[in-house]
């Protein structure tokens, strides 16, 4: 009997989010009583920041159904509002993301195609798809959507996980959505690319890459003429070769489409702009780390930039007693580069350089960290908010709809118990399209780490391959909630990061690369923990070959 | 619309046919005079207690009793010997790729946009006299890319700053032993010495086809005509049929030597340098009277078959009949020694002391296409030069300073001593690497990383 | 008939015989008796002779100096204007273990497995490896072949760069190589995870050696199991063999030094050593003596000064280390004189760069009795140059081994004496006709 309970709330909590969804939409009857009983909000007498500078203390804002309807000291409240007491609130523009994967899975990878040798391996596997789009790689289930919205981010231009060119990226709104379709706002709004070549095929890093895109540009150049031609008058012509590549490439070459190139570091942002020079399309830097002497190039170009919010773990010195005078000569070198990354935008910022910020590499619970670090090293709150909020949407061409919270635009505002990037403040309500998201101040750990202790602590692998036994050591951590970790070379080679590092059920899998003499070369490892045991396979998809890979969790930590 | 996307067309095609870098850097130029130093010209021998007077990175005047400028710079240079930069015809410093080994041709990817100006091997050559180099693509493939000449201007994050403005265009090539071994790896052609010869002549055939369609749509009068699929590899291949490309080919066995001359004797291609050509002392006259380069290893050997039966001695007999050869190092140790390097070729076959600084100056800035700039002391000429204490086919020797465009890059009396110019602030101040001298054939080891063994070995 | 006539008929029957003889010879070695006159003579030990004398007989000096008589029936080699030196010894290769780095059925330096303390470097030495002469008419004439791989790969074997079997080529000295494991702070690794990594290494090695402590101590009971790997320990425990330890970084040096303390075995090098001149205070004090090199090498670390490893076994001759130096190499072990030469510019000075690959290097092997520099009653390892053997320009002329004039050929003059000058040119069969 009671077995046979708990089978009836299991099921019925699995279909719990759908119910949730489909009464909040069709606004009928709603079993679980979590849909709102209104969409019509009032925060009152709340300290409101319209847009940076522009202040209104002990003000209203009115949402309703989706858009602000009113913002001001002297608003009326509708009757059917639900009033929040904003005494001691601080409302504020919800965050705009430049460039994220915020909504995306990543998809499975390729098996190995047999005709992978050529100069022209297939597209999809050499990662030249720009003709697709993200909303292919959208689930509405991610949890990076929850994830960012806690943080304060209302709208997320999203791009497609892949290699060199995966596809067109959307801007998407981060609500609570039933299909995926809800939560695209504009799709293919920009070409997305990046310097990820293909593993064991062509191209297979930054050489390939380059000329790859030089000769797909100056093809499509060519296609878009001859389409053109041929559209105007067929006669006598020959019929241009439908290439939904190249076609993709059209808006570029015209300019219509910006093209966001995923472009951390120094080395990648300038090969970025050589190709824009040499080309002529136009440019996005997006999740930019290392841009601190481009900024002169950003500023005459007008070339737009987001710069990541990803920042380097603040180097820790050794313990006094231990320094000589070249430990302490390297730490002071170290922190100076430190503070390059740190001091990024307000380099951009005297530059005169308008800026949005990327989550891209990072979570959800090191935005506010990382923001608060990067007023700490000079960038003012008021420059920050703008990043998030009215630049990023001038960048993204939708200021007419938000970055703002004027009357008219959509009800898409960060509310926080204090000013915003106070340290002890925390996000207490986010709006999105009208909806009200409600957090309290622990709730800061994402699930995917939850059990995971099994797991954390340091391990010695040993892979036996062709070559012989070799081991090595992998450090599996907690950092901000989720699972990372870091695994040495074989054969002293230098450490990876893991990557997709995931712990469900007993299995554990992860992936990382290393760079082969400039050819990245992924393996991926799955397999099973019992106790502290970890028995797996390990394969490199470029060559289909996998072999025995175990590790031992060393005992004490 | 139609004719902008024309004329962009036309632009775009100008553009790389020039090889144009759209971005042209500003470069430094230095003034400075050199006093009372011996002058090892190379081209017009040894002159002792002699001056050198640079203006705006040229060398302006030669000679005794020069006056500086006023606020010019003046080096005392009394007792030292000055050399013009040593040139590396074959290096792989300052690269983030090596090898586009994925494909047997990719004659499209060039090592301009693989630059890297933050390796601080940079700063560890020129501190070794060196002012230029070669960065060449690696030696997995029969076609690889295009190298690219820098001049080693240590301090500048922006690659197009180390650029060598005006050089011409440099390919890859290689033979032998890698790109078979990469077919065997794979399954595909080549896996012999056979199919290496057999793929050159259909990429250039290809080249000649696609060559002529482009010259037919040229000609074309027609104002509705559609231009030929465009191929940066065909472009690339064509222009090297054109002459317009100098080509350096990876090689280490006589017999393949001979045959790609064969090869480029059939297609009328003329300006090839063979690069390592461990056996080119075998074909040496062969080499002559092509008019091919060699440039090879002073004294590398045995780490692999086809270098079994090399010789210390390939440069003197390649010099004694008549080749023009220099020594490389294809390493970023050995480029810190090139002097040295070439010193070793008195031992191993009496070569004069301009014979052997030549193998080092003169004659890479020849392979390079780049001797009316650099590779020796001349009026007019770049002012890159470097300056020792001793003469520079001395063991003993070491560079003081070092010059490139009348610009100081390396001063031995203030080199302070971290001068890295990029730090990832997450890695720790103590990341300690041993040298390992088998890990030195940088270029060597490229082919093998098709392989399982060795992407284990991560080598 | 007389004596004299019995020379006559000597020189004008067989004499001519013998040339010929000799001729067809000249790949082959030779001994007897030797002596080296009008010399500018290098000793070492006891300084320069300017001009002098050295009698070879039967492999061993006989004897060394300005006036020394030369034996009657003495081979007599005039070397005026040249110089004679020591044999140099090249403390570290895989000279005759590997012919060809990239085929592996040529290599036999490394075996399967962690512990292998018992693996014979000699054994395994191809005596007619093309590399040998290479180096030899370089003026290198010993070499300390080694083997390389696990914890403990084996035991290398010092060499003369001359005889027909290994044992021809023992020069009397071996030890086990130990790789000390390392504390070398990887790329993002805390301190703490390095040190963790460091003592989970070093527990194999102390285990091993734990065994190896016990096991000297009962070998002789006739109970004792065969244990080839203890038994080659139990040496280094004894104090009769030498331990070679290799050992890099400023850390690891300092936990080496600290080890050796603990175990107290006597007969301890470090080889490699490239942070040497980080610590080389610490090396001094524990009076170990070292294999450093190569020296053309990088900086172990980005942030050093470009000419750290130039300079490193000079800064360590400051301090008082005893220092001998190694290429490292195989095929290239010839360029030890050069190695020495970059030793020598960088600080060292020329005299203790000599040092450094003669009796220094016999001295750390514990043959500095019978080789390393030209004393009376040591090996016949010499070789005569025509100036600083460091410099390129100088030219070997001879080289003694053991006592044996070896010929000044290999491979790689051969090649050169083909084709300097190859016949047929580009045309082959074409009739010349005179210009």
């Amino acid at each position: 009997m009671k077995l046979q309970l708990r089978k009836i709330s299991f099921r019925l909590f699995l279909l719990l989010p759908l119910l949730v969804f489909a009464v909040a939409i069709q606004a009928q009857s709603d079993p679980t009583g979590k849909s709102p009983a209104t969409r019509t909000y009032a925060i009152t007498n709340a300290t409101i920041v319209q847009a940076p500078g522009k202040v209104l203390e002990g003000a209203t804002i009115i949402f309703n159904n989706g858009l602000i309807s009113s913002v001001g000291t002297n608003v009326s409240i509708p009757s059917n509002a639900e009033v929040i007491d904003g005494t001691d609130l601080f409302v504020y523009p919800g965050f705009i993301d430049g460039m994220s994967y915020t909504g995306a899975v990543q998809p499975k990878s390729l098996p190995r195609p047999d005709n992978l040798f050529t100069p022209d391996p297939p597209n999809d596997y050499a990662g030249i798809t720009p003709e697709n789009h993200v909303i292919e790689q959208i689930s509405v289930s991610e949890n990076s959507i929850s994830d960012m919205r806690q943080n304060g981010f209302t709208i997320s231009h999203t791009v497609p996980y892949g290699r060199m060119l995966p596809g067109s990226g959307a801007l998407i709104t981060l609500i609570d959505a039933e299909n995926r379709d809800d939560l695209v706002m504009y799709n293919d709004v920009s070409m997305y690319t990046q310097f990820v070549g293909a593993p064991g095929a062509y191209p297979g890093n930054t050489l390939g890459i380059m000329a790859k895109w030089r000769n797909l540009f100056r093809n499509a150049v060519n296609s878009k003429q001859h389409s053109t031609m041929y559209a105007s008058n067929a006669a006598g012509m020959q019929r241009p070769t439908r290439d939904r590549t190249l076609e993709a490439f059209y808006p570029v070459v015209s300019s219509d489409k910006p093209v966001f190139y995923n472009a951390s570091s120094l080395l990648e942002a300038q090969r970025a702009i050589r190709l824009q020079k040499e080309l002529g399309f136009a440019l996005t830097l997006g999740n930019l780390k290392e841009g601190w002497d481009l900024a002169p190039f950003i500023k005459e170009t007008g070339t737009k930039v987001f710069l990541s919010l990803d920042l380097p773990k603040e180097p820790k010195a050794a313990k006094e007693k231990d320094k000589t005078d070249e430990v302490k000569h390297l730490e002071e070198r170290r922190m100076e580069f430190y503070k390059k990354y740190v001091t990024q935008p307000v380099v951009m910022q005297n530059a005169g350089i308008k800026f949005g910020l990327s989550t891209m590499g990072t979570t959800g619970g090191k935005v506010k960290d990382n923001l608060i670090t990067l007023i700490e090293h000079g960038l003012s709150e008021d420059a920050t908010l703008a990043a998030l909020t009215i630049n990023a949407a001038e960048l993204l061409k939708i200021d007419h709809i938000t970055g703002t919270l004027d009357a008219g635009k959509l009800a898409n505002a960060v509310i926080s118990t204090g000013p915003i990037f106070d340290k002890e403040s925390f996000i207490k309500y986010v709006f999105v399209d009208g909806d009200k998201h409600e957090y309290d101040k622990k709730e800061k750990k994402s699930s995917s780490a939850e059990g995971s202790q099994a797991v954390i602590g340091n391990w010695t692998y040993t892979v036996t391959s062709p070559e012989g036994v070799q081991t090595g050591t992998m450090i599996i951590r907690e950092e901000s909630g989720a699972l990372a970790g870091t695994i040495s070379g074989m054969r002293g080679g230098p450490d990876a990061d893991m990557k997709n590092l995931t712990f469900v059920d007993g299995s554990l899998s992860f992936d990382f690369s290393f760079d082969a003499g400039g050819q990245s070369v992924e393996i991926v490892v799955v397999g099973t923990v019992t106790g502290n045991e970890y028995d797996a396979e390990a394969s490199i998809a470029a060559f289909s070959i996998s072999f025995p890979f175990t590790a031992t969790k060393d005992e004490g930590k | 619309m139609k004719q902008f996307n024309m004329y962009k067309t036309i632009f775009l095609t100008a553009l790389l046919l020039l090889g144009a870098t759209v971005a042209q850097a500003q470069v430094k130029k230095g003034d400075v005079l050199i006093k009372n130093g011996t002058l090892l010209t190379i081209s017009q021998g040894t002159m002792e207690n002699t001056d050198l007077l640079v203006k705006d990175g040229k060398i302006s005047k030669i000679g005794k009793n020069l006056k500086a400028p006023n606020g010019v710079e003046v080096v005392d240079a009394s007792g030292q010997f000055v050399l013009p930069g040593i040139i590396d015809a074959h290096s792989h410093i300052a690269g983030t790729s090596i090898n586009e080994g994925t494909s047997q041709v990719t004659a499209e990817v060039t090592m301009e946009d693989v630059v890297n100006p933050l390796d601080i091997s940079i700063y560890r050559a020129v501190a070794g006299g060196v002012t230029a180099i070669n960065l060449m693509h690696g030696s997995a493939n029969v076609i690889g890319g295009r190298n690219e000449t820098l001049k080693l201007r240590w301090g500048s994050t922006n690659p197009d700053d180390l650029r060598f403005e005006g050089a011409p265009r440099t390919i890859k090539f290689a033979l032998g032993e890698n790109p078979t071994r990469g077919g065997r790896a794979r399954g595909i052609q080549p896996q012999s010495r056979m199919g290496v010869e057999a793929m050159l002549r259909n990429a250039f055939s290809d080249a000649l086809v696609y060559k002529k369609a482009w010259a037919d749509y040229r000609a074309d009068k027609n104002k509705r005509k559609v231009a030929p699929e465009y191929d940066l590899r065909m472009e690339t291949l064509v222009d090297i049929l054109d002459g317009k490309i100098l080509v350096h080919s990876h090689s280490y066995r006589a017999d393949e030597i001979y045959m790609l001359m064969k090869v480029f004797t059939d297609f009328g291609i003329k300006k090839l340098t063979f690069q390592h050509a461990n056996e080119a002392y075998k074909v040496a006259p062969e080499l002559a009277a092509f008019g091919a380069m060699a440039s090879v290893f002073a004294d590398w050997w045995a780490y692999k078959l086809e270098v079994y039966y090399s010789t210390a001695y390939n440069a003197a007999i390649l010099t004694k009949n008549g080749v023009t050869t220099s020594i490389n190092s294809d390493d970023g140790e050995l480029i810190r020694h090139l002097f040295h390097e070439a010193a070793k070729t008195q031992k191993y076959g009496d070569l004069s002391d301009d014979e052997a600084l030549a193998l080092v100056t003169l004659n890479p800035a020849k392979q390079l296409g780049i001797d009316h700039r650099v590779g020796s002391l001349e009026q007019g000429k770049d002012a890159d030069f470097v300056i020792f204490d001793k003469h520079p086919l001395s063991t003993y020797a070491i560079p003081q300073r070092t010059f490139i465009d009348g610009v100081k890059y390396f001063d031995i009396d203030t080199d302070a001593k971290d001068q890295r110019i990029f730090i990832d602030p997450e890695s720790s101040i103590e990341v300690v690497q041993i040298f390992n001298r088998e890990d030195q054939h940088k270029c060597m080891d490229d082919a093998d990383l098709v392989y399982l063994n060795d992407l284990l070995n991560n080598n | 008939m007389n004596k004299l006539i019995k020379l006559l008929v000597f020189v004008f029957t067989l004499a001519p015989i013998f040339a010929v003889a000799q001729n067809n010879d000249a790949n082959k070695a030779r001994g007897g008796k030797f002596a080296l006159t009008n010399a500018k003579i290098y000793t070492v030990t006891n300084g320069i002779i300017e001009n002098g004398t050295v009698i070879i007989n039967n492999g061993i000096i006989e004897a060394v100096g300005a006036n020394v008589r030369i034996p009657a029936d003495a081979e007599v080699f005039d070397y005026k204007g040249r110089e004679v030196y020591p044999g140099m010894i090249d403390s570290g290769t895989k000279l005759g273990l590997q012919e060809i780095g990239s085929i592996a059925e040529s290599k036999d330096f490394r075996e399967f497995g962690d512990i292998t303390p018992h693996m014979q470097a000699l054994s395994a030495v191809n005596p007619n490896s093309v590399a040998i002469p290479v180096t030899r008419v370089s003026g290198v004439t010993t070499t300390l072949t080694m083997p390389e791989g696990g914890v403990l790969p084996g035991t290398a074997a010092t060499i003369n760069l001359f005889g027909y079997t290994p044992d021809q080529m023992y020069a009397g000295s071996k030890g086990v190589v130990m790789n000390f494991p390392s504390a070398q702070r990887r790329w993002r690794q805390t301190e703490e995870q390095a040190k963790k990594a460091r003592e989970t290494a070093l527990k194999t090695v102390n285990d091993a050696w734990d065994k190896a402590e016990i096991y000297a101590k009962i070998q002789n009971s006739p109970d004792t199991r065969y244990y080839p790997e203890m038994e080659a320990l139990a040496k280094v425990v004894n104090g009769e063999m030498l331990l070679y330890i290799e050992v890099n970084t400023a850390k690891d040096i300092v936990s080496a030094l600290e080890w050796i303390e603990e175990r107290g075995y006597e007969k301890v090098v470090f080889t490699g050593v490239a942070e040497g001149w980080r610590v080389a205070d610490k090396i001094a004090k524990a009076g170990i003596s070292v294999i450093a090199g190569p020296v053309q090498s990088l900086p172990t670390r980005q942030s050093d000064a470009y000419d750290a490893a130039y300079k490193n076994p000079s800064v360590m001759q400051k301090a008082g280390i005893k220092v001998a130096l190694r290429t490292s190499d195989t095929e290239n072990s010839r360029n030890l004189p050069y190695h020495a030469g970059f030793a020598a510019a960088y600080g060292m000075g020329r005299e203790e760069a000599l040092k450094a690959v003669t009796i220094n290097a016999a001295e750390i092997m514990g043959v500095g009795s019978s080789i390393g520099s030209i004393e009376v009653g040591k090996k016949a390892n010499i070789f005569v140059a025509t100036g600083d053997p460091f410099e390129t320009s100088t030219q070997i002329i001879n080289v003694f081994i053991d006592g044996y004039l070896v010929p000044m050929t290999s491979r790689q003059t051969e090649l050169y004496d083909e084709f300097l000058h190859r016949v047929p040119g580009t045309q082959k069969n074409t009739v010349k006709t005179d210009g």
